[in-house]
């Protein structure tokens, strides 16, 4: 059995995260983002997921100890909206309040068909996204994925690690190829 | 995938380890207090005890139902009530926040005066996720404050019980189907009640009338519904607007408060899409609430609004 544990960073859907997981049989539970990495090594994960949250990542400097695991991992990590913002962030590059908030149902556009997390996905689908801030400039080491039309980093990968991060969330039932993201994503752990 | 059957199985036995002596069940009617009431009354017996309050938010005739059902499900039952408590309390008082934290106050007391009564320490609620969640507390921010959870008061002397609270409503109906509960595909309906749907001062006369437009757009959206004309919404009710606009009822001049009716598609609360209604219903229901409400209604309009950025209710 996979196991991937859901990083909480306070946000609304942290907990659909964790349902998502769990309908697809993996072995997850929620962990404050004040757990240390011994202690995720320890019960041997397989994956992480970042939830999102209330923290402004452009504004403020923290989330828990997120900045360790992301240095020290070598598991998959799927960082969602402020999971995701700091992931960029932490490798470079840079989140500023969006000028166009999105929140609601959005059009997502693939820019890269091809890689394992958007397996199966169309080139265009809904996605939920609920957000203030945004990364404007994506981090060296990182391709974009994907965009929206007011948002052009909806979706990043690292070039040589297994880190994703993602604007919109992949969670909550509107997401139109939310769980099959979620079943990419434990695929890509499962490796 | 979520079973039922296992949450069932594994659930009774932990409540029957949770529940020493005895214990009180905060009974709404809907379908998270029902599916408790019958775990805890599976696992501890006439150990239990349900108490329902009328607090005057209920909505149409729906205390009475809850009596006869509580009845039916041979609970050892109370009925408390306290709509002229609550009242009195929300008196002047407009503020969303603090209305769902004097009601969450209010049911507490009602509670623990019955606890008293019967000498019992512990208090089961049908809390689920999104009740919690939305509530926040520590890293989380408060969204609305959901009275059995951020609406509980400080000096609390009951000890909580709460076998729901990591599932989400479809969940729950899950569960409730397989417990052979006829109120598994009932609507949600927060526990703060009608004092929610008027903005605002949620004044008896103002409860009156959104108590009358709630049950017409019930009555109406089912209607359609076994007509086959549209899907079930997941919620479907009215709020008050406290907002008068001119209107001309027969010749003359006629000056009265806002319906906006609202009507959502969801799985879990946590996200909704409105309710593609035809225009065909629409009609049907705003000729129903103005002829209804005469004077006092007269325009009414419907939310096209989504969650995220909406929430399903509007305080």
């Amino acid at each position: 059995m996979v196991r991937i544990y859901v990083v909480d960073n306070g946000g609304q859907w942290t907990h659909r995260e964790w349902r998502t997981l769990r309908d697809l049989e993996v072995d997850t539970k929620i962990v404050p983002n004040t757990i240390s990495f011994t202690d995720l090594l320890k019960d041997n994960v397989d994956g992480l997921v970042l939830s999102g949250g209330a923290p402004r990542i452009g504004l403020e400097s923290d989330l828990g100890n997120c900045s360790e695991y992301l240095e020290k991992a070598g598991f998959p990590i799927l960082g969602i909206c402020a999971g995701h913002q700091f992931m960029a962030r932490f490798f470079g590059g840079e989140v500023e309040p969006s000028k166009v908030p999105e929140f609601g149902k959005i059009e997502l556009t693939l820019l890269k068909e091809k890689d394992m997390l958007f397996e199966g996905v169309s080139k265009k689908s809904i996605v939920w996204e609920s957000h203030n801030d945004e990364v404007t400039l994506l981090p060296n080491e990182f391709e974009l994925l994907a965009e929206s039309e007011n948002c052009k980093i909806q979706a990043m990968r690292h070039k040589k690690k297994p880190f994703y991060g993602l604007q919109f969330h992949p969670e909550v039932e509107h997401t139109e190829y939310g769980e099959r993201i979620f079943k990419n994503f434990v695929k890509i752990c499962r490796k | 995938m979520f079973d039922a059957e296992k949450f069932i199985e594994k659930a009774v036995p932990k409540l029957r380890e949770e529940i020493q002596g005895r214990a009180l069940i905060a009974f709404s009617g809907g379908v998270d207090s029902t599916v408790c009431a019958a775990l805890v009354n599976q696992a501890v017996g006439d150990q239990l005890i349900a108490v329902h309050v009328d607090t005057g938010y209920m909505r149409k005739n729906e205390s009475e139902h809850v009596k006869k059902m509580m009845s039916s499900m041979r609970l050892n039952f109370r009925f408390v009530d306290a709509s002229k408590d609550f009242y009195d309390a929300l008196k002047g008082v407009e503020d969303p926040e603090k209305k769902r934290k004097i009601i969450g106050n209010k049911f507490i007391r009602c509670f623990e005066k019955v606890a008293k009564d019967e000498k019992i320490k512990c208090l089961v609620q049908g809390t689920i996720a999104p009740d919690w969640i939305e509530s926040g507390g520590e890293l989380r921010d408060t969204i609305k404050s959901h009275h059995n959870v951020g609406g509980l008061p400080e000096d609390m002397e009951l000890r909580l019980v709460e076998p729901l609270r990591d599932l989400y409503k479809d969940e729950v109906r899950k569960v409730a189907r397989v417990l052979g509960l006829s109120v598994s595909e009932r609507q949600p309906f927060p526990g703060p009640g009608l004092a929610i749907r008027v903005i605002g001062e949620a004044t008896l006369e103002k409860t009156e009338i959104v108590r009358e437009a709630c049950d017409i757009v019930e009555k109406e959206i089912e209607r359609a519904v076994e007509k086959g004309l549209m899907e079930r919404p997941w919620q479907y009710f009215a709020v008050l607007i406290p907002i008068k606009t001119v209107g001309v009822h027969g010749d003359k001049r006629a000056y009265g408060y806002t319906i906006a009716v609202r009507a959502v598609q969801s799985v879990d609360a946590m996200t909704c899409k409105y309710s593609d209604i035809s225009h065909e219903v629409l009609d049907d229901i705003s000729t129903k609430i103005t002829n209804t409400l005469g004077d006092k209604i007269n325009r009414i309009v419907y939310d096209i609004t989504n969650k995220p950025p909406g929430t399903v209710e509007w305080e």
